[in-house]
C-alpha cells in the first residue's frame, strides 16, 4: 500500500522551496499514483535552459520501493534512453532508500545531467559518442535541448492565449498550466 | 561398509590354500581402517542449525561478537571461515566489519532529556519514542516503517542482507531486531526470514549443496575439503558434488554434460536416417545407400541421385551421372562422408556405454536371486557359514560396471576432435589411446568373468567347489579393484594431466564405491506446533563441545516474542536465566 500521507507531505514540502531548486512535483491524477516532475537543465551543461519533464509512477510499496521515473522530454544523454526516456540511476534501483524522497530523487537525476557516467550507459549510441567525439555529443545534446526541452516554454503563451479565449481567467490558466507542466489537455481538465 | 565388518570372523574352515585370500581380505580391512570414514555429511532440515553452529562459534570466539554479527560476517564471506579470518588478519577488524555491514558501536539510546516523540523521516510523522527503533548504526525510525521495509526486502528475497533504511548506510539490520519487530504482527514473515537466514548456510556456501533428488528429499550435503567428489545422500541418490548430475567418473563434468546432451539429442538418430536413407523420388520408400557411388536405385526400379534425391537414368561413372548435373557432387560427398564417420564413431562408443549400463540394470536384479541362493546355502549342513563374499563380489561388479560404462563416454571425448584437437598430435593421440584401451579391455574382460561366476548356482555346489568359487571371486574382485584404480590414475596423470586445459579433472576413485554421507549427530527435539522446525538443545555461544552435546536441557523460548517461533540468537546466559 502506498503511503499517501507521506506523498501528500512530500508534495507540500516540495512546493515550498520549488522557487530555489526549480524542481517541481505535481500529481497527474487524483489517485497520487501517477505524478510528474520537472527539473531545469543544470547551468553550464548542454541541458542549460531546458525544462525536462519526468513521468513518475509510484509502486505499491512506496516509499519502501523506489519510484519509477522516466523522461517524458526527449534528452540526449549517455544514461538516459534517447528512445524511451528510461533512466539508468542506482538510487532508482538497488541503492534506493526509503529515506530518499521524490525531490531528492529528482535532484539526483538533475545531478546525473551534469555528470554523465558513460561506463554504465543506458544508451550505448550516446555513450559511444560521448567517449569518442565529445564535441559532437555536446552539440547534439544542446540541439535536443533546444528542440524538445524548450518547446513547451515557447509554446506556453500560445496555450495561455487559447485557454483565455475559451473564457478562463488568465492568472488561473497560468497557474494550472505551470502545475501540469504545460500540458494543455490536462490543464483544460483541471479548469473544467 | 557393513559388508566388510564381519570379514575377520569367517576363517573357520581350513586354509593353506586360503592364505592369499586372507591377504586380500585383510587388505580391504586395512584400507577401511586407514580411511577416516565418511567426511561428507548429510544435513537435514533438523540438523541445519547445528551444522552451522560450529562455524558461528568459531567466529564468535575469535572476534568476540554476538551470533547475529558472526552470521552477517559469514554470509558476507559465503561461509568461508578461513577467508574471513584472513581478511581479519590482513585488514583488521574495522575493515572486516565495515565491509560486511556490521556495526557494533553502541549508540546511547534513551537520553532522558530528549522529547518523548520524534519525527520519523520515512513516514514523516511524529511518533512516540517507544514506537521507534534505533539500529546498531545509530539510525532511528519508527517501528511500522522498519516493519514495512523488512517485509519488502524479505519478499524481494534479500533476507540475508537487509540494509538499514538510511540512504548510503551500509549497515545490516540486526537479525534479533528484525525478528522481534516482525513477530508481533507478521509471524509468517518472521518464519520466512528465519528460513532464508538458516538456508544461507546451504545457498551461499561452496562446501554445501542441496541434494539434487526429485522430488527433493529435503537434505543438503556438506563436503569437508574437496569439492571434486561423488557422494551418496541418505535418500540413496548418488551424485557428482560438483555438477550435481549423476555420478559420472571417470568422465569430467564437462565431458559428462556434453555426453548426456549428445545422448539426449535425437538429432543423432535423425542424422543417422538422413545419412543412411533417402526417399525414392517415385515411390517415396526410404532407400538405403550401400557404399559406392552416388547413384542409388530403389526396389521399384527407379534410379536416383543420392545427393539431391532427383530421379536420373542409370548410366553413370564414379563422379557423374549421365544427363544429370546437380553441382553438389564432390563437396557433398566429403561432408556426407565426414558426418557418417563422426556418427559411426559416436555409435561405437555409445553402444559400449549402453551395453554396460544395460548390464548394470540386469545385474541389479541378480542381487535378489543371489540373496535367495545365499539363504539356501545357509540352510545347508555345511561348515561354510559366511557368504558375505558373494555380496562383496556383487558390489564390486556393480561399481566396476559403472566405471566401465562411463569410461566409454570419457574415451569418446578424450580421443575425439571436439575437446582436445589442438592439444595433441595424431601420433600422441594414438599412443594415449592404445594405452587407455589396453587397460579398458583388461578391465572389461575381468568384469565379464566376474559377472559369469556370480551367476553360477553355487547353492548346489559341494563345499570344496564353493571354496574354490569364493577364491575366484575374491581374486577377481581384487584384480578389478586394482585395474579400476589404475585406470583412474592413467586418466588423471597420463591423459588429462598432460593437457594444458585445466578444466578437466575427475573425482578420485574410491575402492569401496561412492561414499555415503553420514548424518550429522544432532540432538534435537522436533516441535511441530511451534511452526518452526526445531529447537536446539545445546546453548549456543557457550563454546563447550561436550562430545555430541546431548544434554536434557531444553532451550526455552522467549515468551516476550509472542509469536510462534524461536529465537536462534539468544545468548546462553539469557537461556540460563529463564
Ligand atoms: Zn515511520
Ligand atoms: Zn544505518
Ligand atoms: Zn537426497
Ligand atoms: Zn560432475
Ligand atoms: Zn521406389
Ligand atoms: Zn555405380
Ligand atoms: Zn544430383
Amino acid at each position: 500500500m502506498i503511503d499517501f500521507a507521506r506523498v501528500q507531505k512530500e508534495l507540500v514540502e516540495c512546493s515550498k522551496d520549488s522557487e530555489g531548486s526549480g524542481i517541481k512535483v505535481s500529481p497527474k491524477s487524483d489517485d497520487l499514483v501517477q505524478l510528474f516532475g520537472t527539473i531545469p537543465g543544470p547551468v553550464g551543461t548542454p541541458y542549460e535552459g531546458g525544462i525536462f519533464q519526468i513521468d513518475i509512477t509510484l509502486p505499491e510499496g512506496y516509499p519502501f520501493e523506489p519510484p519509477k521515473m522516466q523522461f517524458k522530454t526527449k534528452v540526449w544523454h549517455p544514461n538516459i534512453s534517447s528512445q524511451s526516456g528510461a533512466i539508468c540511476l542506482d538510487i532508482l534501483k538497488d541503492q534506493w532508500s526509503p529515506a530518499l524522497t521524490l525531490k531528492t530523487a529528482l535532484l539526483s537525476v538533475q545531478a546525473l545531467l551534469s555528470a554523465p557516467q558513460p561506463d554504465d550507459p543506458q544508451d550505448a549510441v550516446v555513450a559511444q559518442q560521448y567517449l569518442k567525439d565529445y564535441q559532437t555529443f555536446v552539440s547534439t545534446a544542446r540541439y535536443w535541448t533546444e528542440s524538445f526541452a524548450k518547446a513547451s516554454t515557447r509554446g506556453i503563451e500560445d496555450k495561455v492565449q487559447k485557454l483565455v479565449e475559451m473564457g478562463f481567467p488568465e492568472a488561473q490558466v497560468r497557474n494550472i498550466l505551470e502545475a501540469v507542466g504545460g500540458d494543455e489537455n490536462l490543464a483544460l481538465e483541471r479548469l473544467l | 561398509m557393513e559388508d566388510y565388518a564381519s570379514s575377520d570372523e569367517d576363517y573357520h574352515y581350513d586354509s593353506d590354500q586360503d592364505d592369499s585370500v586372507e591377504a586380500y581380505e585383510n587388505d580391504e580391512d586395512y584400507a577401511l581402517l586407514s580411511s577416516k570414514g565418511p567426511t561428507t555429511k548429510v544435513i537435514t532440515k533438523e540438523s541445519l542449525l547445528v551444522a552451522q553452529k560450529e562455524d558461528l562459534r568459531r567466529v564468535m570466539e575469535m572476534l568476540s561478537v554476538r551470533e547475529q554479527h558472526a552470521r552477517t560476517l559469514l554470509i558476507y564471506h559465503r561461509w568461508d571461515v578461513e577467508k574471513l579470518f584472513a581478511v581479519y588478519v590482513d585488514k583488521g577488524k574495522a575493515f572486516l566489519f565495515g565491509e560486511a555491514g556490521v556495526s557494533v558501536d553502541q549508540h546511547p539510546d534513551s537520553d532522558s532529556s530528549v522529547p518523548s516523540t520524534v519525527m520519523c523521516y520515512i513516514c514523516m510523522e511524529d511518533v512516540a519514542r517507544v514506537e521507534t527503533t534505533r539500529m546498531d548504526c545509530g539510525h532511528c525510525f519508527c517501528n511500522s516503517c522498519w516493519i514495512e521495509h523488512f517485509i519488502v526486502k524479505i519478499n524481494e528475497g534479500q533476507s540475508k542482507r537487509i540494509r538499514c533504511m538510511q540512504h548510503k548506510c551500509n549497515s545490516i539490520c540486526d537479525e534479533a531486531v528484525v525478528r522481534t519487530l516482525l513477530s508481533r504482527k507478521h509471524p509468517g514473515m518472521a518464519e520466512k526470514y528465519e528460513r532464508f537466514l538458516l538456508e544461507s548456510y546451504i545457498e551461499d556456501n561452496k562446501r554445501v549443496k542441496w541434494c539434487p533428488s526429485t522430488p527433493h528429499c529435503g537434505n543438503a550435503i556438506r563436503v569437508e575439503d574437496d569439492e571434486l567428489c561423488e557422494v551418496e545422500c541418505s535418500c540413496g541418490l548418488q551424485f557428482c558434488f560438483r555438477c550435481l548430475s549423476e555420478a559420472h567418473s571417470p568422465c569430467s563434468c564437462l565431458m559428462w554434460e556434453l555426453w548426456a546432451k549428445k545422448c539426449r539429442d535425437e538429432s543423432e538418430t535423425v542424422n543417422w536416417i538422413t545419412v543412411h536413407t533417402k526417399p525414392c523420388p517415385k515411390c517415396h520408400k526410404p532407400v538405403e545407400k550401400n557404399g559406392g557411388c552416388n547413384l542409388v536405385s530403389c526396389i521399384c526400379g527407379q534410379a536416383f541421385c543420392w545427393l539431391c534425391g532427383g530421379a536420373t537414368g542409370r548410366e553413370h561413372t564414379w563422379s557423374s551421372i549421365a544427363g544429370h548435373s546437380c553441382g553438389r557432387y564432390k563437396e557433398q560427398e566429403k561432408s556426407a562422408e565426414r558426418a557418417k564417420r563422426d556418427l559411426y564413431r559416436y555409435m561405437h562408443y555409445h553402444n559400449r556405454y549402453k551395453a554396460h549400463t544395460d548390464s548394470f540394470k540386469i545385474e541389479s536384479k541378480l542381487k535378489e536371486t543371489i540373496q535367495g541362493k545365499i539363504a539356501i546355502s545357509e540352510e545347508k549342513d555345511s561348515t561354510l557359514r559366511d557368504y558375505s563374499w558373494v555380496n562383496n563380489g556383487l558390489s564390486r561388479l556393480f561399481r566396476s560396471r559403472r566405471v566401465l560404462s562411463y569410461s566409454y563416454a570419457f574415451a569418446f571425448y578424450m580421443f575425439g576432435d571436439e575437446l582436445f584437437k589442438e592439444e595433441m598430435t595424431d601420433a600422441q593421440r594414438e599412443i594415449k589411446q592404445n594405452l587407455f584401451e589396453d587397460q579398458q579391455q583388461q578391465l572389461e574382460a575381468n568384469v565379464e568373468k566376474l559377472s559369469k561366476i556370480l551367476e553360477e548356482p553355487f547353492e548346489t555346489f559341494s563345499d570344496d567347489k564353493v571354496v574354490e568359487i569364493r577364491m575366484q571371486i575374491l581374486t577377481l574382485s581384487t584384480i578389478i579393484d586394482k585395474l579400476c584404480q589404475k585406470m583412474y590414475e592413467c586418466i588423471e596423470n597420463d591423459l588429462l594431466g598432460s593437457l594444458h586445459l585445466g578444466i578437466h579433472s575427475i573425482a578420485p576413485y574410491k575402492s569401496k564405491g561412492i561414499e555415503r554421507a553420514s548424518e550429522l549427530s544432532v540432538c534435537w527435539n522436533n516441535k511441530v506446533n511451534t511452526g518452526v522446525t526445531a529447537e536446539l538443545d545445546r546453548p549456543s555461544g557457550s563454546g563447550s563441545s561436550d562430545d555430541n552435546g546431548c544434554s536434557s536441557r531444553k532451550r526455552a523460548r522467549k515468551d516476550g516474542l509472542g509469536g510462534g517461533f524461536f529465537d536462534l540468537n539468544l545468548p546462553a546466559e539469557f537461556i540460563d536465566r529463564n
